[in-house]
């Protein structure tokens, strides 16, 4: 008798203790239906709710998945953004990256803001496999894992805006095509501070708009800094 | 006359040799030996300058083909060599049949090589070090030190200690039953030496009742102690109903957060990337991992394992670094961690992008995170010290308390920001009379909270 009632005191006590935490389980969800919504949502698995749907209608649910590539020839809608919305016309093979060097060019005026917004975009995106000027010495760099990216600066100081343009949109060796997480705005900004970089670093001049001053004179000088720069660095 | 002459002859014709040998030397200084005698240190630094983003020493395959063996593959001049090194497409042109097997061979898979700006000694000592390389690729350990909350916690939750007492009070009753037992019979004992009758048989439930009949007053506060006890459980108990608090699931993939931000130091913002441009942060499509993984195979924690599951979802082949054609994809089922109800609208862009939040501020400290997790709001206030002006809040996090708790206290930059939707409110506040009387309200203490701009509107987020 007094076993019998010790043993269910402990198999209680287990139960309680059992319930206290599980990294696995989300908790008691209060009106589970309220987690769901009828409208299509990104990340939300239909067919994971028993509340909503039988078995039966768990494929076809699924197959209402929300992120979804979009139809092939689909064209983005960009808003007030129209210069980017078009499709890339160069294919991804050795002639296109040529071509694309030759012929294309950035339809965004180079400016503080583009070159700041791009500067913004480059630490984001770039700037673990890159390196923080552009010499190819970023962290993933640096700790061993990908060797071997050649420096803004020095291999790659004379590349035109229309190659870079196609690295990102179809990769490069083993860079990857960043066209999914860049739009093509961003993709110019990026590319108008890879082009300070490619300077060394050295920040053009600004008028008070915000554009470029034309280099007059003084070009000379401005374009032997970098390089000096280069040589201490190196 | 003729032996000087004969001698001069000799003379010259050695130092016509000698010149010819120097000039051969000084034209193609690799021509006997391109696979001997190079400096391997700079072969080194120029491959790994050079060479190093598509071809590996070994046999792998990154980019293009691996190097391991390639003295014994060159099936032509090394001239040729130096020539295909430099100019490619050039030495393609020249016709011979080795090359030509090359480009047949990997152009159309690996697309043309670079053109590599390297002089013949530079190719010298490049293939003194493709031939020997460092023994065993030693692990590069990050300067970062990098755990997880899994590998530093040490001491157990308080979960055991409930348990603990639990099995305390169970050994009490047990010793106040055997004790209470053990005075009847002696008192039995000593009824029985007397000659009295003895106490009648109880079950335990009828001499309990007994006993506490006897002691009423101490029953029935022991009895209110319980009560409330029991009460205070079942609201704590109720209160974290849909409190996800510490949420931790195991995900398809051992993906730790503390190696890619913390180790690699890679931005949250690159692989959910659209958390500054949508209302969703996004989970980073297969294609985004490959952005890296496919030149990194062997992960630091567990190898090729884990990775595996990525190439098998989008049809990669870490054998020769290719794409598998005509693939079918599948998505990799991650399994959703914060997760809101469907009747509150929460929109990350307006949070990054409009605030400037970092994503701490809401996130915890991800980068101790294998996958993602719920961090409690505790573990956030204590981020105060590396992310100044941290809010401090109370409520647990991801619940409307703790959302209208930083929208009252969060203040916005109306002055700071450039963001035009708070010059117009700025400005339609001060045109308009009662407008000025709510700028005023508004200003009283000095700063304009999320609150004071419709940040506690119930259809702000519910609608």
């Amino acid at each position: 008798m007094l076993l019998k009632n010790t043993f269910l005191f402990l198999c209680v006590a287990a139960l309680l203790g059992s319930c206290i935490s599980d990294e696995n389980s989300p908790g008691l969800e209060y009106m589970p239906d309220m987690y769901r919504s009828p409208a299509i949502e990104a990340y939300v698995d239909y067919g994971m709710d028993p509340y909503h749907f039988g078995e039966s209608q768990v494929d076809s649910l699924n197959s209402r998945m929300s992120a979804r590539k979009p139809a092939q020839g689909s064209i983005a809608y960009m808003g007030d953004q129209m210069a980017f919305g078009m499709p890339y016309p160069y294919p991804n093979t050795t002639e296109g990256y040529e071509a694309a060097g030759a012929g294309l060019t950035s339809p965004l005026p180079t400016t503080q803001a583009n070159i700041e917004e791009g500067q913004e975009i480059y630490e984001i995106m770039c700037i673990h496999c890159h390196g923080e000027e552009g010499k190819g010495n970023g962290t993933i760099s640096k700790n061993g894992h990908i060797e071997g990216i050649p420096s803004y600066s020095e291999k790659l100081k004379d590349l035109p805006e229309g190659n870079m343009y196609h690295s990102i949109q179809y990769g490069k060796g083993l860079m990857g095509s960043h066209a999914s997480q860049l739009s093509q705005k961003e993709r110019w900004q990026v590319i108008q501070y890879v082009q300070v970089l490619q300077n060394g670093g050295t920040m053009p001049e600004f008028d008070e708009n915000g554009n470029v001053m034309e280099p007059k004179a003084d070009a000379a000088t401005d374009a032997a800094e970098p390089d000096a720069d280069d040589t201490t660095q190196g | 006359m003729n032996l000087p002459s004969k001698g001069m002859t000799k003379f010259q014709s050695a130092l016509r040799a000698l010149t010819l040998m120097l000039s051969f030397a000084l034209l193609s200084p690799v021509f006997a030996g391109i696979w001997d005698e190079g400096d391997i240190a700079n072969g080194e630094s120029l491959f790994k300058a050079n060479c190093a983003s598509c071809h590996k020493v070994t046999a792998e395959v990154l980019a293009a083909p691996g190097l391991a063996g390639i003295k014994d593959r060159w099936d032509s001049s090394d001239e040729m060599l130096v020539k295909w090194i430099q100019n490619p497409q050039g030495a393609a042109a020249t016709g011979d049949p080795y090359v030509k097997s090359l480009v047949e061979r990997y152009v159309g898979t690996y697309g043309w090589m670079t053109a590599q700006a390297v002089s013949a000694a530079d190719v010298k000592d490049i293939m003194a070090y493709v031939q020997n390389p460092p023994d065993v690729a030693e692990p590069v350990l990050s300067e970062n030190e990098c755990l997880t909350i899994d590998e530093m916690q040490t001491e157990d939750s308080d979960s055991s200690s409930a348990i603990w007492f639990l099995i305390l009070f169970v050994l009490f009753v047990i010793i106040a039953v055997s004790a209470g037992s053990v005075k009847k019979s002696l008192e039995n004992a000593k009824l029985e030496s007397e000659g009295k009758e003895p106490l009648p048989s109880m079950s335990y439930f009828e001499s309990a009742k007994a006993w506490a009949w006897r002691h009423l007053a101490w029953v029935s506060v022991a009895g209110l102690f319980i009560t409330a006890v029991f009460i205070t459980m079942a609201y704590k108990g109720a209160m974290e109903v849909g409190v996800y608090e510490g949420y931790y699931p195991e995900q398809p993939i051992k993906f730790y957060h503390s190696i890619h931000v913390c180790e690699n130091e890679v931005d949250c913002q690159y692989c959910h990337s659209s958390a500054s441009k949508s209302k969703h942060a996004g989970i980073p499509s297969t294609n985004v991992c490959m952005n890296c993984h496919k030149g990194i195979k062997n992960g630091s924690r567990w190898g090729g394992e884990e990775l595996g599951k990525i190439y098998a979802a989008i049809g990669f082949n870490p054998e020769n670094g290719q794409y598998i054609e005509d693939y079918e994809e599948q998505p990799i089922e991650w399994v959703k961690v914060h997760n809101l109800p469907d009747h509150v609208y929460f929109n990350h862009s307006q949070h990054v992008e409009v605030a400037g939040l970092q994503c701490q501020n809401c996130h915890g400290d991800v980068q101790t995170f294998k996958g993602g997790r719920i961090a409690p709001v505790e573990e956030i206030n204590a981020l105060v010290d590396d992310y100044p002006g941290l809010i401090q809040l109370s409520k647990p996090t991801l619940t409307m308390g703790w959302c209208i708790e930083c929208h009252n206290k969060a203040e916005v930059g109306v002055t700071t920001t450039d963001n035009g939707y708070y010059e117009e409110i700025h400005n339609r506040l001060k045109d308009d009379m009662r407008g000025n009387e709510e700028l005023r309200k508004y200003l009283e203490d000095e700063k304009v909270t999320v609150k004071e701009l419709g940040g506690w509107e119930c259809s702000k987020c519910h609608y």
